[in-house]
């Protein structure tokens, strides 16, 4: 019986092909083969027209020409035909960049008893075995004389700073930094990622804005203000204008704000206050108000390497972040036997830094008044900068003028140096300028000397 | 008797055809989960030298208690952190300030919670005082902790000739001071230590000189320029050498120091897998081929980053395959030589020499004084005209203070000791004595049953521990032993690879490794640490026997 009713459908199919209209069967017959060419037809895809074969690989590979590893530099440029200093940097040789305290013999003998004793080098980063006591004393002793809790070592000068700020700002905080902070500070903003924002130099209305401003965005999204730290970046003196940075003033906005103050103290650590503390002790502030105080033992203590102090709850963290302390190797003994001496001879005559205060004065007083030459800096700096009065237009043209000046001054046996930039690199570019730096050992008939001496170069250049 | 495994018997003596055969570039044996990959190079006098690095997967169990292990741990850390965070329990870490307890919090909870509760039940293996030079043997301050490891004090007493295994002394010459010092007394007396200045203004002394054409001339290239600090030459001069619009290529394990110097400048980073050569290949095509990402103009430059000896993976770059790659693309190479120079090669002066290598088809070979010459800091040699335009853009040139003379000294000095300009052969036998002790080492190791890492020529070994508990249990133990060893653990390897870093000497005397691999061996059976499936014999000529039978 099913068979039947199959035949029977089958034959209706039949006769409804015959019954239907003819350009209906037309239509249907174009239709079916329209699909089976459609199946059976390779598939049009656009990116095909647009990748290359091997051949045209391999001829673009020949054709691509690199630009040279590093550009030409011409012959004569400065740095290829440095000052070498033969002796040691001390006040009689050269007048040079930063050395405050220069007690060479001194700090010679403590070196050499830790020559003695460990060698020279460490050979290994700090976690692994080569933390030696000298490295735990002279934390110890930083601590103790900068009256924090505690104290951490670095064993490069520009590495402290660099590395002490991305360990604690990272992605999505927002750093305040001054204009005029140094390439260091740079250095280490960049590679912590943050939002940084700069405000004018030493201008506390200006960081105020910039304060308030970022107080109304918080309101607009609290959650994430939560989450968001702040920190405020400023030196104690600055290396490049020579100026002191408001820290009072920067305590009150700090408490208001809600900003924590990491304070960079390069050249005002054993320069500054009574007892050589830096810029706290000059104002008398207090130094838990600070977070973090970095600074490099390079100026004042005649070494190398830079630390960090403040209180533990800040510090103990670099030892595992901060990637300039966990990856590299630790200093060397006798560097840190030699900063150990130097703390020693600090704390002992705390009569030098008045001594210091009084020079820097008279030779900032001595450099007033040369026509052409404008003395930048403050009268307690020792380290401030000599700039031209009026720029001629073009920076090198000034760069030329001041480098006559000091060579000259050079053959009179002063030496003195340009303050050095890479100029495409500093975010905001200091005018070209002389650094003068005074130290210690310097008598005031030296200083005398100099003056004048610089006095007569400058006017004869000039003129 | 024709052999099933397709070598003839000749003398008693298998020859193995496949061994010998020299078609393929690179091939990946693979033999029981060993991958061994046989290379060779592209000189010809040097085709029987096989590179042969392991790298070898712990078993699964292994690597299943070790994640079990961190779960545990991170589980009593949350219970740990609840309890203090309800005052149950007394909390000993530092606190914020009172007045400061309204400001966002300095650290996430969550960064510190692996250095709260994991790092700190074993801190004590970490950041262990001396009281000695690094030498082959140095004495450890004693210390000990009342309250977990939160705080130690010292005890007073120092134990004394500890073995020591995990400074990167690889000549030995870190000592005390002896008479060969007598120099460096004398520059400390002349020029101080500090020298208070940049290179570009004051800071260019007679010693910088001197040091830079002795390394010149150590190195065979054309000119070097020293650095005070051997991570910072690396952060502070690749951002001179590329800038934005260019590429680098950097390998996967680079030190922070290279990663921070790629981040700094601004370039593009592409990462390829270590040590493999067919991704970095791929990376250089579609990178010639397609340019930058979006607008599809072509690279400014190309910079290859990687370094001699990876020091925690122990392994050697394959630098004659990245040679041939950079002159088919026209890149650059930048080769950090910092655990190879002085330690690798026949007269120590690096991969280049190890390889049989020209050192000018390098471009930018950068190394540090800190491992094999006993003092601090980094160079950076090449050619003229890259090493001209560093010393007057690079950012350390600049900002950053000179290399202290006293150092500049030393360096001067073990210098002159290794490439025998003070009369003596002793340096060239301290880098045999060197090649001799890691081979030796290496090849104990291995018999024993230990996991290693790295090339066989390698002198830092990396010897696998995987679990925490047994990272510590070994630090321990082997202090008690009177052995120093360093042992890594996360962050700085992956999570679950956790080894224990040995350096090889050539301080070291035989005695000293064999007291050394004694203790290994009691610890391996101790904390079951053996777990290598492919116990090496000491007759390696009998692996490819496939009977021991006398065939007649």
């Amino acid at each position: 019986m099913a068979t039947a009713t199959e035949q029977w459908v089958l034959v209706e199919m039949v006769q409804a092909l015959y019954e239907a209209p003819a350009y209906h069967l037309i239509l249907e017959g174009i239709l079916i083969l329209w699909i089976i060419r459609l199946l059976f037809s390779k598939t049009y895809k656009l990116q095909e027209r647009s990748d290359l074969t091997v051949k045209e690989k391999e001829e673009l590979i020949e054709e691509w020409q690199p630009e040279p590893l590093v550009p030409p530099v011409p012959k004569d440029h400065p740095a290829l035909n440095y000052n070498i200093v033969s002796g040691p940097p001390s006040h009689k040789t050269v007048r040079e960049w930063k050395r405050i305290i220069i007690l060479v013999t001194l700090i010679k003998g403590s070196s050499l008893a830790s020559l003695k004793k460990y060698g020279v080098g460490l050979f290994n980063h700090l976690t692994f075995l080569t933390e030696i006591d000298v490295h735990l004393d002279l934390e110890e002793r930083l601590a103790k004389f900068m009256k924090t809790e505690e104290a951490i070592i670095y064993s490069y000068g520009f590495a402290t700073i660099a590395s002490a700020i991305p360990a604690y700002s990272k992605r999505g905080d927002i750093v305040f930094v001054d204009r005029a902070a140094c390439f260091a500070i740079q250095k280490g903003l960049q590679a912590s990622r943050s939002d940084i924002k700069l405000f004018k130099h030493n201008d506390m209305a200006d960081l105020e804005r910039l304060l308030k401003e970022q107080e109304i965005e918080d309101q607009k999204n609290p959650r994430k203000a939560r989450v968001t730290r702040r920190f405020i970046v400023v030196e104690g003196l600055y290396m490049n204008t020579g100026t002191i940075c408001p820290l009072p003033e920067l305590v009150k906005l700090k408490y208001k704000y809600k900003a924590r103050i990491f304070l960079e103290e390069s050249l005002s650590f054993g320069v500054l206050g009574e007892h050589g503390r830096g810029v706290t002790e000059h104002y008398g502030i207090n130094i838990d108000d600070i977070d973090l105080i970095s600074a490099n033992m390079e100026n004042a203590l005649a070494s190398i390497g830079g630390f960090c102090c403040g209180r533990s709850f800040v510090i103990d963290h670099q030892r595992l972040s901060g990637q300039g302390y966990c990856f590299s190797a630790s200093l060397p003994p006798l560097l840190a036997a030699a900063a150990i001496e130097a703390l020693n001879i600090m704390e002992e005559n705390p009569g030098i830094f008045a001594v210091l205060k009084e020079k820097c004065g008279q030779i900032h007083k001595a450099l007033q008044g040369i026509s052409g030459l404008k003395v930048v800096g403050e009268s307690l700096s020792p380290a401030f900068h000599l700039q031209l009065e009026e720029s001629t237009g073009s920076r090198e043209q000034d760069v030329r003028l001041l480098q006559e000046i000091v060579d000259q001054c050079m053959n009179r046996s002063i030496a003195l140096t340009q303050a050095r930039y890479l100029e495409k690199e500093e975010k905001c570019l200091p005018p070209p300028s002389i650094r003068v730096v005074v130290t210690v050992e310097q008598t005031e008939e030296e200083l005398e000397r100099a003056a004048s001496t610089i006095k007569e170069v400058a006017q004869a250049v000039l003129l | 008797m024709a052999n099933p495994g397709g070598g003839a018997v000749c003398n008693g003596k298998l020859h193995n055809h496949k061994k010998q055969s020299n078609g393929s570039q690179s091939r990946n044996c693979t033999k029981n989960g060993i991958v061994k990959e046989a290379q060779q190079n592209g000189k010809p006098h040097f085709c029987d030298k096989l590179i042969v690095e392991s790298f070898e997967e712990a078993p699964l169990h292994v690597m299943v208690f070790t994640y079990m292990g961190y779960g545990i741990g991170t589980l009593f850390g949350y219970l740990r952190d609840f309890l203090r965070n309800w005052g149950i329990e007394k909390c000993n870490a530092a606190v914020e300030r009172k007045e400061q307890k309204d400001f966002v919090p300095l650290y996430q909870d969550f960064e510190n919670f692996y250095t709260r509760n994991l790092y700190m039940r074993i801190r004590d293996n970490w950041n262990r005082p001396i009281c000695s030079a690094p030498g082959p043997l140095f004495d450890v301050m004693e210390r000990v902790s009342d309250d977990y490891n939160w705080t130690f004090r010292f005890t007073g007493r120092v134990i004394k000739d500890v073995i020591n295994m995990g400074s990167y002394n690889f000549l030995g010459l870190a000592a005390k001071y002896d008479e060969s010092m007598r120099t460096i007394k004398d520059v400390l007396e002349v020029y101080g230590t500090g020298v208070a200045s940049t290179r570009h203004e004051m800071g260019t002394l007679d010693k910088h000189k001197e040091l830079e054409d002795l390394v010149a001339k150590f190195l065979n290239v054309e000119a070097a320029m020293v650095f005070g600090m051997g991570f910072a030459t690396n952060s502070m001069n690749i951002p001179a050498l590329v800038g934005k619009g260019c590429l680098i290529l950097s390998d996967e394990l680079n030190h922070t120091s290279l990663v921070l110097g790629a981040r700094l400048s601004g370039a593009t980073i592409r990462i390829f897998k270590h040590n493999n050569t067919q991704s970095l290949e791929k990376l250089l095509r579609d990178a010639v081929i397609y340019g930058q990402p979006r607008t599809r103009r072509a690279w400014k430059k190309i910079l290859i980053l990687v370094e001699g000896v990876y020091s925690m993976e122990g392994s050697i770059v394959h630098l004659p395959q990245i040679i041939a790659l950079k002159k088919k693309y026209k890149a650059y190479l930048y080769i950090d030589e910092a655990h190879s120079i002085g330690a690798v090669g026949p007269t120590g002066r690096g991969v280049t020499e190890f390889f049989g290598l020209d050192p000018h088809e390098v471009d930018v070979l950068m190394g540090t004084f800190t491992k094999s010459f006993g003092a601090s800091g980094g160079y950076i040699a090449g050619r003229k005209d890259l090493v001209d335009y560093l010393r007057v853009h690079s950012h350390s040139a600049v900002y950053a203070s000179s290399m202290s003379p006293p150092i500049a000294e030393q360096i001067i000095r073990s210098l002159k000791l290794i490439m025998g300009l003070d009369g003596t052969t002793q340096g060239l036998q301290r880098v045999q004595q060197l090649a001799k002790n890691t081979r030796y080492f290496r090849q104990r190791l291995q018999e024993m049953g230990f996991i290693i890492y790295g090339n066989e020529n390698a002198s830092v070994v990396p010897l696998l521990l995987y679990m925490p508990g047994k990272v510590a249990a070994f630090a321990r133990h082997m202090l008690e032993k009177k052995i120093g060893v360093v042992v890594v653990g996360f962050p700085a390897t992956p999570l679950a690879e956790a080894r224990a870093r040995f350096c090889v000497s050539a301080a070291h005397t035989r005695e000293m490794l064999d007291t050394v691999l004694e203790a290994l061996d009691e610890m391996g059976d101790l904390l079951q640490l053996k777990y290598s499936r492919h116990k090496k014999s000491a007759r390696p000529e009998l692996y490819d026997e496939t009977s021991f039978e006398l065939e007649d």
